[in-house]
């Protein structure tokens, strides 16, 4: 039935190098997690490093290496890949290599409902409850569904173009913001500081608790794409050769967007709303490996991993000790890749 | 294809058990505390004093701590002649409270949002946090030293003050530090009834061309109207909403009718010269009287309040 | 010689000729007129809406037998007008800066706030905030035409090394990266220099605390601005036809647009320094008053001033009022009344 699954002199060697890019990959994430490990406010060099990995350095460095830089960059690692592999995904169902979750609306979305949820949670109480923040990615979660729907919704007029949904997205994503805009200046100046950073992207009180919230939803979700990746691949080949492939499209679709959805909000309520890496890490994903996206989701998402590490280091040293939240970083790279993709993407 | 998958999944898995390793064997606060307490255990027959914090935690407070970090109740400490170990600031450090700065001149300074590699850095024994933050960055904290995040609401510093007497085992000197403010309270007021009985008056804070208004029970609101005894104008109250400084158009100012003015501020405003500005009763009758920002108005605590009641002193004897 | 000023004469004519045609019959000079009354109806309601009701006969007597000494008078006098007037003025610039970007890209979505333009003020009075605090209001102004020309120019660069121009989809798209890009770095400065709160106001938008003298400073830049435009108009008409018609009719196209990005610049950056970035204006009134006054932009333009100063008194006027005495950040409000708007849009412009 479907042809790229038989075996051919090609394909073996397009894998093998798919293989080795990504191991390739993984070790410069090795070497940049290494050196995002190093870098911070207290000075710890390689040599400490070593020791305190082999068990022999002082209680102080154990601390600062494993309760304080490692599960931020763990972190960085989980919503990076979380939010390439969700936007490989919203880039292959709307076949547009625009559609990033963070400019079509799916982040405010998210960003809205949990702040909303956070607002009405301590708003008549002082203290919110202990389930407070396992609560929060279901309400991003929401708050992205909600956002997708309307998106989906608004853009259909017998059927759903790709152009038309990406511009939809925009103003879903405008419209979103101006109501995030009216709950924040509604909360006291503290809460709204912290919402602004929070908003912006930031990592920086990561945890182990907060890795072990993000967890599940990558464990879960990230195979799942990897599942669906073979469908994503046969609708780039075109609605009426998708359907004659007995592809079930309008069904897929959905169940795919379910997918990416669940991505980029758990990742939004781990690190709030990081635009551009979902677009940036699928492109750089093709160039590397082609369209085929079962090759091309794992990539992007070291792609995405390495970019937010990278970025989250910046993002600490480059005017420390202010930390800057790691999205504006990220916005900063990724908005002239944007502007480029734009310049010579083809219509 | 399938070998990526797992190479994917096995990096996430072997992530997710070096995390899941570390709270075994470290991130549990339990067991800090456990080897704490077998520790005093052998030094005093007392035993550890443990107190429950505003979120709820039970927190194992050290005996006579040495190296306390409290940033934002510096006021507070220092009323009880402590030294912190470090001291609240913003802009890397150029920004801090002013008005302390006799006691604190020598104190390190602290990023006001305390990123845990700066707490690290100055070795606390114990954390004092002010506001309710998050259980998770509490349990960071917890890693470097015993925190305690209070129950006294921020914006009553009596109940701060007891508490902060209560967990640095200081309750006495605490309840003097509030006798004394109190006894010296009563003059300010005594002088308010005398020179301007029923009258009116707010405390504005001015940046630029915007102006802030002080909750009447917080900051020095509370020594305004609570301890020296000025009537509260309407729009005041109106006003007050979550904010220790509630943001005020000159159109409700003008319509305050206030007749006292403290106004917070860092030299002349194009405001000043607006006629709605003139046409204020305090400023008709000559009765403003101008503090730098840095002064002891927009902060909390005995120190900042006394500061404050002299201020009023001296304006209203002019 | 003679071919060609007969060929100019004609060219002329047919100018004329095509301007007749387009010219909107006469209802167009009537709604104009019957807008205007509505405008400053709506301004004298403003006038006595807000924290203290004031009565009509106050401010008929604020203005007749103006006393100095009561505080409704000055209240009204010093406050209440110059934000209704600056409200109507913002409203007015940001219209007809809509109005010309559309016209000179032929394209629906473009406007000060889609394109980024606004994103581009307020990130050099960002940074004219945390390096040169002490700013007065001119050189805020300066900062903000800067930065009106910096997000204009960003798009436009865009714009010239796209292979087949901007499409609407391309422009939004464009617009909302250089948007992203700006904001980001004004946020970078804001939590660096700690004046986030300062900063976030000018991204909501607003017209409470503005002075009689910069309505003044801006009045004169209005009148500038808006004169120029009309002085546009009968070449942007033409050159809604169509390019190369257009330069058939001896349009001097280059020298036309240059004119128009200069009067979008200073209108727009005029209107972000008085008000901060007030969404959507520029895209929805535009498209109202084409359907209403026609497509000869004579009309378009006043209609579209008129129109958008109504709007943002009207706005103002809702933010003062939901929720008293605070002030509801008034972009919040013409984004909820522009999204919708764009999103409508967009659902026509995505066919292809």
């Amino acid at each position: 039935m479907d042809r790229s699954n038989q075996p051919s002199p090609y394909k073996d060697k397009a894998f093998k190098r798919s293989a080795w890019l990504f191991l390739f990959l993984i070790c410069l994430l090795g070497v940049l997690v290494m050196v995002s490990l190093a870098s911070g406010y207290l000075a710890l060099t390689p040599a400490d490093i070593w020791r305190t990995v082999t068990g022999e350095g002082t209680a102080a460095h154990e601390l600062l290496l494993y309760q304080f830089r490692l599960p931020r960059i763990v972190l960085a690692v989980l919503v990076g890949t979380g939010m390439a592999t969700a936007g490989a995904i919203f880039q292959g169902v709307t076949q547009n290599g625009l559609a990033d979750p963070g400019i079509i609306g799916i982040h405010s979305g998210s960003g809205f409902f949990a702040v909303l949820y956070l607002y009405l949670l301590t708003l008549n109480q002082d203290q919110p409850p202990v389930w407070v923040n396992t609560g929060l990615p279901f309400a991003a979660f929401i708050g992205g569904i909600s956002a997708a729907v309307l998106i989906y919704v608004l853009a259909w007029k017998e059927g759903v173009t790709p152009i038309r949904l990406v511009l939809v997205g925009i103003g879903v994503n405008a419209g979103f913001s101006a109501a995030l805009l009216l709950v924040q200046l509604r909360m006291s100046e503290s809460d709204f500081n912290r919402a602004l950073i929070w908003l912006s992207g930031s990592i920086w009180n990561a945890s182990w608790a907060a890795v072990l919230r993000l967890l599940p939803w990558i464990l879960i979700f990230i195979p799942s794409a990897l599942y669906k990746a073979r469908v994503l691949s046969v609708m780039q080949l075109g609605e009426e050769m998708a359907v004659g492939l007995g592809t079930a499209i309008e069904k897929e679709r959905i169940k795919l967007l379910t997918i990416g959805v669940a991505l980029s909000a758990a990742s939004v309520s781990a690190a709030g709303g990081i635009a551009f890496v979902g677009l940036i890490a699928p492109h750089l994903a093709r160039r590397l490996v082609g369209g085929k996206f079962q090759r091309l989701i794992p990539v992007c998402a070291v792609i995405g991993a390495i970019l937010i590490v990278l970025s989250d280091t910046l993002a600490r040293t480059i005017l420390a000790p202010t930390e800057i939240p790691v999205g504006l970083i990220v916005s900063v790279i990724g908005a002239p890749y944007f502007i480029y993709l734009l310049i010579t993407i083809k219509e | 294809m399938k070998k990526i998958v797992l190479g994917t999944l096995s990096l996430t898995l072997l992530l997710a058990a070096c995390g899941n390793n570390e709270e075994d064997t470290e991130l549990d606060p339990a067991d800090g505390t456990v080897e704490d307490e077998d520790a005093e255990e052998v030094q005093e027959s007392e035993g550890p004093r443990i107190l429950t914090d505003g979120l709820g935690n039970e927190v194992e407070i050290p005996e006579d701590p040495e190296a306390v970090l409290a940033s934002y109740l510096e006021d507070y400490l220092t009323a009880l002649d402590i030294t912190p170990v470090a001291q609240w600031s913003i802009n890397d450090g150029e920004g801090v409270q002013t008005y302390l700065q006799d006691d604190l001149a020598d104190v390190q300074t602290i990023p006001y949002d305390l990123p845990y590699e700066s707490v690290m850095s100055v070795e606390p024994d114990l954390i004092l946090i002010r506001d309710q933050i998050e259980q998770d960055m509490v349990d960071q904290y917890n890693l470097i030293a015993p925190t305690y995040v209070l129950n006294a609401s921020p914006t009553s510093w009596r109940e701060t003050m007891s508490e902060i007497g209560r967990v640095l085992d200081r309750e006495d000197e605490a309840a003097s530090v509030i006798e004394t403010y109190d006894a010296r309270a009563e003059e300010t007021a005594s002088l308010v009834q005398e020179t301007a009985q029923g009258e009116s008056a707010a405390a504005i804070w001015m940046i630029d061309t915007s102006l802030f208004v002080v909750h009447p029970e917080r900051s020095s609101g509370s020594v305004l109207y609570g301890d020296a005894g000025f009537e509260i104008p309407e729009v005041v109250d109106q006003l007050s909403d979550d904010a220790d400084w509630a943001a005020v158009s000159l159109e409700e100012l003008a319509d305050m009718d206030v007749d006292h003015l403290f106004l917070i501020s860092d030299g002349d405003s194009e405001l000043m010269e607006d006629r709605l500005w003139q046409n204020i009763p305090a400023v008709e009758n000559d009765n403003v009287y101008t503090f730098d920002s840095q002064s002891a108005w927009l902060y909390y605590g005995p120190i900042a309040n006394e500061q404050v009641l002299d201020h009023i002193d001296s304006s209203l004897q002019q | 010689m003679e071919q060609i000023r007969k060929d100019q004469l004609t060219k002329k004519d047919t100018q004329k000729r095509l301007m007749k045609r387009l010219s909107a019959p006469h209802p167009a000079a009537l709604i104009l007129i019957l807008s205007i009354g509505a405008l400053i109806l709506i301004m004298t309601a403003s006038i006595s809406i807000g924290v203290s009701d004031i009565g009509w006969r106050d401010i008929l007597e604020s203005f007749t037998a103006f006393d100095s000494s009561s505080t409704s008078h000055v209240i009204i006098r010093d406050l209440r007008i110059p934000r209704i007037l600056a409200a109507a003025l913002v409203g007015a610039f940001l219209a007809v800066s809509g109005v010309i970007m559309q016209a000179l890209t032929l394209n629906p979505l473009a406007s000060p706030s889609i394109m980024g333009v606004t994103s581009g003020s307020a990130f050099m009075i960002a940074v004219a905030f945390a390096f040169h605090p002490q700013s007065s209001y001119w050189q805020l102004i300066l900062w903000s035409f800067a930065g009106a020309g910096l997000g204009t120019g960003m798009v436009f660069l865009i714009g010239s090394f796209s292979k087949r121009g901007l499409t609407p989809v391309k422009l939004a798209l464009a617009g909302a990266a250089v948007s992203a890009l700006l904001q980001s770095l004004s946020t970078i400065i804001a939590i660096h220099f700690n004046v986030a709160r300062d900063i976030s106001f000018w991204f909501a938008g607003g017209v409470a605390g503005v002075r009689m003298e910069s309505v003044r400073l801006i009045g004169i830049l209005a009148f500038a601005g808006l004169i120029v435009a009309f002085a546009l108009s009968r070449s942007l008409t033409i050159m809604g036809l169509g390019e190369e018609m257009a330069k058939g009719l001896g349009i001097r196209i280059g020298w036309i647009k240059f004119i128009s990005v200069l009067v979008v610049l200073i209108l727009t950056g005029a209107a972000v320094s008085i008000a901060g970035t007030v969404g959507f204006i520029g895209l929805v009134i535009p498209h109202i008053a084409k359907k209403v006054m026609g497509m000869n932009y004579r009309w378009v333009i006043p209609g579209s001033a008129v129109f958008g100063a109504g709007l943002l008194v009207l706005a103002d006027m809702a933010a003062r009022t939901i929720n008293p005495p605070y002030e509801t950040p008034v972009g919040a409000l013409t984004a909820l009344i522009g999204v919708p708007f764009f999103l409508f849009l967009a659902r026509k412009e995505g066919r292809g």
